[in-house]
């Protein structure tokens, strides 16, 4: 992101584009020549504090060279535009096989494995040209730093911002934690396990779950076909709700009409619904369908639960159904301590996390098989120290964007 | 108004359109003609927005889960740009694109409906729900505009007509594609991180959004290398293939099917 100047005419190719292209050829057919040879094993970043002393050093080697050897011709090319936007493209090429390919762990032996292509973001040709372009950017950074011309402010945040975003995302790929733990109702635990080895670790707190909660949406009819053991599609129209007075249509097999809905109740011994009384219970809905060409039936169906026997109503081939409303927040109620002793409530929540000495606890999951009846709740908690750092770039490309759109903006008046 | 009413809503829509661009013809001539033709087009187009926010407030949530429903947004959007265009720079033939891309989306949606379904997965409820799409929905539809501008500025050279304005046109479509694409890219990694504890997971999804950032990048670098211009369009038109995969077609790749991105498919 150069200049935001329109494109003039006539024109001529990309000097020095030839050279740049073989040279990113170079460095990715490299990369892969090493997962060959290493059956793709892949690269591991080391954690700190040697991925930072090396982000220190190839920092400083980036300012040697800007600053030391700027009228170099090789110097000069490396970090000038052909080889950015080669490097662009070579990264926006392997980038693309993992848009393509699952990144998912494969046996070895195979080309795809022995080439990393599954794992491609963290082979040895991704590295060789993330370097390569931190490189160019780095330089290109610097020589518009200095000397400094408040113009050059919007390149400065923006390419500054990529390079601290890129740079310590990557560095600090290795000292993230990301710990799963799984909390039950009426205990604590202050265990969290290491995925996918499912290693266990100590964490410096403890988590006492005090309740676990699913709000579901509304339940909806659905018309089951036992011969396909599917549910019939809904189209175009709205997904009957059940709900008091709701009607629901398929046209030339039934229609259906809740003469009463009770949201929260448990049958008694002939099928009927009671309160449930703080119990978890299941929607009813008392159904009156009718069918072309036989009398209307009225009668109370509930879509089932862990020790509720479903019931439905037979239409034709069909089930007239009733299916539970998706999940439509889940949360836990808990209580943490630290291990000095001090405690404070807390409720989890999809989108709402909650920080703890230095760690971000998330709401991940539950027991999906028993549904809102869980009474498991599964946390994750993340810690990583660069995040810090990646915001910072991530703000800085987000003020350098701001002032590209004001500058483009003029330019465009002034057109 | 649900889905039900959609379909006489978008054959409205693409007839006020239809007959708004013909009247285009006598436009020239007659003032009163020209009056009507935009109010035709502006008509059709406030049909399709006053149907979005009805169908918004049946909903309960907004209607941005489904491709389906961005593609509503998409067939509103899109005719804003050719008119915006046209008032601009006094280029006349973009909206006509505009238009016709809008009415094959509203086809594609009529064809394909999408199931009236109020649920919004919990990691969707966010405050950064609304800004992420819309800033995307926003830049793929300046993208398209820029793509189709490329085609036709391609058109023009070949017939030995072209226009400097309109390159220059195409160029800051493309320009203000990429300012929004940079925002709903950033948007999504804060986003992520409050939902799924981390802002990057190399997800399908993410990647292809990545990649299009990335080809976009590439065309302000080629712009800043002074490359030939017809080059330039040549690359505006087919750099939009490499959106629709990121919007569309990765949810058919091999790589999807374990993306946290399958909700809106």
């Amino acid at each position: 992101m150069q200049s935001s100047k329109p494109p003039q005419m006539p024109s001529s190719p990309p000097e020095g584009f030839g050279a740049a292209a073989l040279f990113t050829l170079a460095a990715i057919i490299a990369g892969f020549a090493i997962e060959l040879l290493t059956s793709g094993s892949g690269i591991t970043i080391p954690r700190w504090p040697a991925n930072g002393l090396f982000l220190a050093a190839f920092a400083s080697a980036i300012a040697a060279f800007g600053f030391g050897f700027r009228e170099h011709p090789v110097v000069s090319w490396l970090g000038g535009i052909p080889v950015g936007l080669s490097l662009i493209i070579g990264l926006a090429l392997l980038s693309l096989f993992g848009g393509v390919l699952p990144q998912d762990p494969l046996p070895a032996g195979s080309l795809v494995a022995t080439l990393r292509l599954n794992g491609i973001f963290s082979g040895w040709p991704f590295a060789f040209v993330i370097l390569l372009f931190l490189f160019n950017l780095g330089l290109s950074l610097l020589w518009k730093i200095v000397p400094f011309r408040l113009s050059n402010l919007q390149f400065m945040l923006f390419h500054g911002g990529f390079w601290i975003a890129l740079a310590c995302g990557l560095a600090g790929t290795s000292d993230l934690r990301r710990l799963v733990i799984p909390l039950y109702e009426g205990k604590e635990s202050d265990v969290a396990y290491e995925m996918p080895t499912e290693h266990p670790v100590r964490i410096p707190f403890s988590i006492y779950l005090k309740e676990f909660e699913i709000d579901e949406y509304v339940p909806q009819f659905a018309l089951y076909d036992p011969a396909t053991d599917q549910v019939v599609a809904e189209k175009a129209g709205a997904v009957p709700e059940v709900r008091k007075g709701a009607r629901a249509v398929w046209p030339g097999i039934a229609t259906a009409t809740v003469t009463d809905f009770r949201p929260d109740a448990l049958p008694d011994k002939a099928g009927n619904p009671l309160p449930s009384k703080g119990m978890k219970g299941v929607p009813f809905a008392k159904v009156r369908v009718e069918e072309p060409g036989r009398a209307p039936v009225e009668q109370w169906i509930n879509g089932g639960g862990p020790d509720i026997k479903p019931q439905y109503i037979p239409v034709g081939n069909y089930f007239i159904v009733i299916a539970p409303g998706a999940p439509k927040a889940f949360r836990s109620s808990v209580m943490i301590r630290s291990e000095s002793g001090g405690h404070r409530p807390g409720v989890l929540e999809v989108n709402k996390p909650v920080d703890v000495l230095g760690w971000k606890l998330y709401q991940m999951g539950y027991d999906e098989k028993a549904g809102r009846w869980s009474t498991m709740s599964l946390v994750e908690a993340v810690n990583d120290p660069w995040l810090p750092a990646v915001y910072l770039g991530f703000f800085m490309i987000m003020a350098g964007n701001l002032l590209f759109f004001w500058k483009g903006i003029k330019k465009m008046e002034a057109a | 108004m649900t889905l039900v009413e959609f379909p006489a809503i978008a054959v409205t829509t693409a007839a006020c359109w239809g007959f708004g661009s013909l009247l285009q013809i006598p436009a020239k001539k007659s003032g009163l003609a020209a009056t009507a033709s935009w109010m035709l087009m502006i008509g059709g187009t406030a049909l399709l927005a006053w149907f979005l926010a009805s169908y918004w407030i049946a909903l309960e949530r907004p209607p941005l889960r489904t491709l389906g429903e961005t593609r509503l947004w998409y067939a509103t959007l899109i005719p804003v740009v050719g008119y915006l265009v046209e008032y601009r720079w006094k280029i006349g033939w973009l909206k006509y694109y505009c238009m016709g891309l809008a009415t094959l989306f509203l086809g594609i949606n009529v064809m394909n409906p999408d199931v009236f379904q109020k649920a919004l997965m919990p990691a969707l409820q966010s405050v950064w729900f609304v800004p992420h799409v819309v800033v995307y929905l926003v830049a793929y539809v300046l993208l398209a505009a820029s793509s189709v501008a490329g085609g036709h500025n391609l058109w023009l050279k070949f017939r030995s007509r072209s226009s400097k304005v309109s390159e220059s046109m195409s160029h800051y479509l493309a320009l203000l594609g990429f300012v929004l694409l940079t925002f709903g890219l950033v948007f999504g990694a804060l986003w992520a991180k409050e939902a799924w504890g981390h802002y990057w997971t190399w997800d399908p999804k993410e990647t292809w959004a990545f990649i299009s950032w990335l080809a976009y990048l590439a065309y302000l670098h080629l712009v800043a290398r002074k490359t030939d211009v017809t080059v330039l369009q040549w690359y505006l038109g087919l750099a939009f293939v490499v959106l629709l995969v990121c919007w569309f077609g990765v949810n058919y790749l091999p790589s999807a099917q374990n993306s946290v991105h399958t909700y809106s498919g």
